[in-house]
């Protein structure tokens, strides 16, 4: 049931409307209230609400933006874009999903939008790392990684500098919607449903391209062994 | 991705298999049955068990590496920037046309708030002119509708009548020596009635504004003024109108009024010209025969009278629509009809305007001797 406009400002601690032991009202915090309450009230415009969810929601939105688009200008334009967009169509959400999956379907979708725009114009994408640095081989790479985190030599800040390196070019080589699977899976820690929810696709279309990316990612990265 | 689709079911997997199902069964996706057989493979295969730490450690290495977030917005500063911004982006997005308040005069009411002194002699003036006004309007009637009678009462400016909407026409015709007199309920900024003799200015100039100016009025309102006018055909004014509504108005049933109020006029040779325009290019195939019909009755006239053609015209009264031709002049018209008509007798489309030109060209033809 939708709140009433003033219950988010003054609601008694107790949440009862016409508490006689309640000598003052006092300011109920919006983020007390559950998700569907404040789409609800978001709904209905009150822009409170509204920039409640997105308090709740918009650190991994711009945390998934970065880590996929590796500039901070991009991410806080798929920032802008995706929340100005939620925001223009909230009122088509009709809690048949939850909040959260409908938020990152529109995320996604700006994310990819941008990333393929990236794709066709080769001069905005992100300097690849030289030759010669791919070739600056170590022995093993994989052995190498489970030597390294069981100990803390000095060594180990240069290596995982090398790490983040090879990482980002093999990531880079990833087609734009594997990167966001791989990111999803990864660096959210989504399942491969919520994921599929998210994209608006099936699992088993998320387990493919989660495949081919793990695939990918470890011939990039085993080249270096 | 073919190859995973045709896997066969969980149970006893081979190499190939277990190896697609590696990424899945260390990032913890694999369903129980598949890591069930995931399980008793890599028990027994050490091939698969090597691959398997690979899998590990390409996760580790995800897991573990510094994402790119943590180097871009190591303090948040990115993070606050963008909900600024976005907030920004939804101010501008929910202060539509409808939240602006229209405040009429605030450019007035701010330049009275700053000079007091300014203001007050203007209001002063400002209630001396309402005032003279008020006791002015007072000379006229209220009636029963609340519209306000208006006799003699100045004339509408042109922009009330750019405005105005016509709701009736009544015109009740000539009895006697009294002359017609036309009611016009009208909305010019405020609704009123404008009652008067067809002789009226006030009253004409109404009629001749909504025949003159078509599109802005219906066609039954267009059709009553001309009613009323056509008692009045020997004004300059309402000939201008008639003849412009004859020429111009859309409607073919306006257009053919208009000739019609015009028929008794065809000495003049605007009149002429506006039937003979009719006769051409009207598009209305009985516009076209009512053309034909009233110039050749025209020409039919003056050729039996032989009058019009050589008895000198009439002095022309100020205010009065043209003079009759010369008779050089009707000769030309007569030329011209009979073109016209030779014109019609072969090209026009309607089988009947063809016919009736034909038989005009009979009628009018020992006219040539005159």
């Amino acid at each position: 049931m939708p709140l009433p406009p003033w219950s988010f400002a003054l609601a008694p601690e107790t949440g009862r409307v016409g508490n006689s032991q309640a000598a003052l009202p006092t300011v109920t915090s919006l983020s007390e209230f559950d998700e569907r309450s404040l789409v609800a009230e978001a709904q209905a415009g009150n822009r409170a609400a509204f920039e409640a969810l997105v308090r709740r929601f918009d650190r991994d939105v711009l945390r998934l933006a970065l880590n996929l688009m590796r500039r901070p200008e991009d991410a806080r334009d798929v920032y802008q874009e995706a929340f100005l967009k939620v925001y223009r169509n909230l009122h088509r959400f009709r809690f048949e999903c939850s909040f959260y999956t409908w938020l990152y379907r529109i995320v996604t979708n700006v994310c990819l939008d941008h990333l393929r725009r990236r794709q066709a114009r080769p001069e905005d994408q992100a300097p690849e790392l030289s030759a010669a640095q791919a070739d600056d081989g170590v022995a093993s790479f994989f052995e190498r990684q489970r030597e390294d985190r069981a100990t803390l030599d000095p060594e180990r800040r240069l290596i995982g500098k090398e790490i983040q390196q090879r990482l980002a070019l093999a990531m880079q080589r990833l087609s734009p919607r594997e990167r966001i699977v791989f990111e999803m899976k990864h660096y959210q820690g989504l399942k491969l449903r919520a994921i599929g929810d998210a994209l608006g696709t099936t699992e088993e279309t998320v387990k493919n391209s989660l495949f081919r990316a793990t695939r990918k990612l470890r011939l990039q990265l085993g080249e270096l062994r | 991705m073919s190859r995973r689709e045709d896997r066969p079911a969980p149970g006893a997997m081979n190499c190939s298999q277990v190896s697609d199902l590696l990424p899945f069964f260390v990032c913890d996706e694999l369903s129980a049955p598949e890591l069930e057989a995931v399980a008793a493979h890599l028990a027994s295969c050490a091939t698969c068990a090597a691959q398997l730490e690979e899998e590990r450690a390409l996760f580790a290495i995800v897991s573990d590496a510094p994402q790119p977030a943590d180097r871009l917005d190591p303090s948040g500063i990115l993070l606050s920037q963008c909900r600024s911004e976005l907030a920004e982006g939804l101010d501008q997005i929910a202060a539509p046309p409808a939240k602006t308040r229209v405040r009429p005069l605030a450019w007035l009411r701010r330049y009275m708030v700053l000079r007091p002194a300014w203001s007050a002699v203007f209001l002063v003036l400002l209630g001396i002119a309402v005032g003279s006004r008020i006791s002015f309007l007072q000379t006229g009637e209220v009636d029963s509708g609340g519209s306000r009678v208006v006799r003699a009462a100045p004339p509408l400016t042109d922009e009330q009548l750019a405005k105005m909407a016509v709701a009736g026409i009544h015109y009740a015709p000539a009895s006697g020596d009294e002359p017609g007199t036309v009611q016009l309920q009208l909305s010019a900024e405020q609704p009123y009635v404008l009652t008067g003799p067809l002789d009226d200015t006030g009253v004409r100039r109404v009629l001749t504004y909504v025949v003159e100016n078509g599109q802005q009025f219906d066609a039954g309102t267009r059709l009553d003024c001309l009613d009323a006018l056509r008692a009045a055909t020997k004004e300059a004014d309402v000939h201008r109108a008639l003849l412009a509504a004859a020429r111009k108005d859309g409607n073919p049933a306006v257009r053919l009024k208009a000739l019609d109020a015009l028929r008794e006029s065809t000495e003049q040779p605007d009149v002429v010209e506006v039937y003979l325009d009719a006769l051409e290019h009207d598009s209305n195939p009985g516009i076209r025969v009512e053309a034909v019909n009233v110039l050749v009755g025209s020409l039919e006239r003056q050729g039996e009278a032989s009058v019009m053609v050589l008895a000198p015209p009439p002095p022309r009264k100020p205010g009065t629509a043209q003079t009759p031709p010369s008779a050089p002049l009707a000769h030309i018209t007569l030329v011209r009809v009979q073109r016209a008509l030779e014109n019609l007798t072969r090209n026009d489309p309607n089988r009947y305007v063809r016919l009736r030109s034909a038989a005009a060209l009979r009628q009018i033809g020992p006219l040539e001797n005159h």
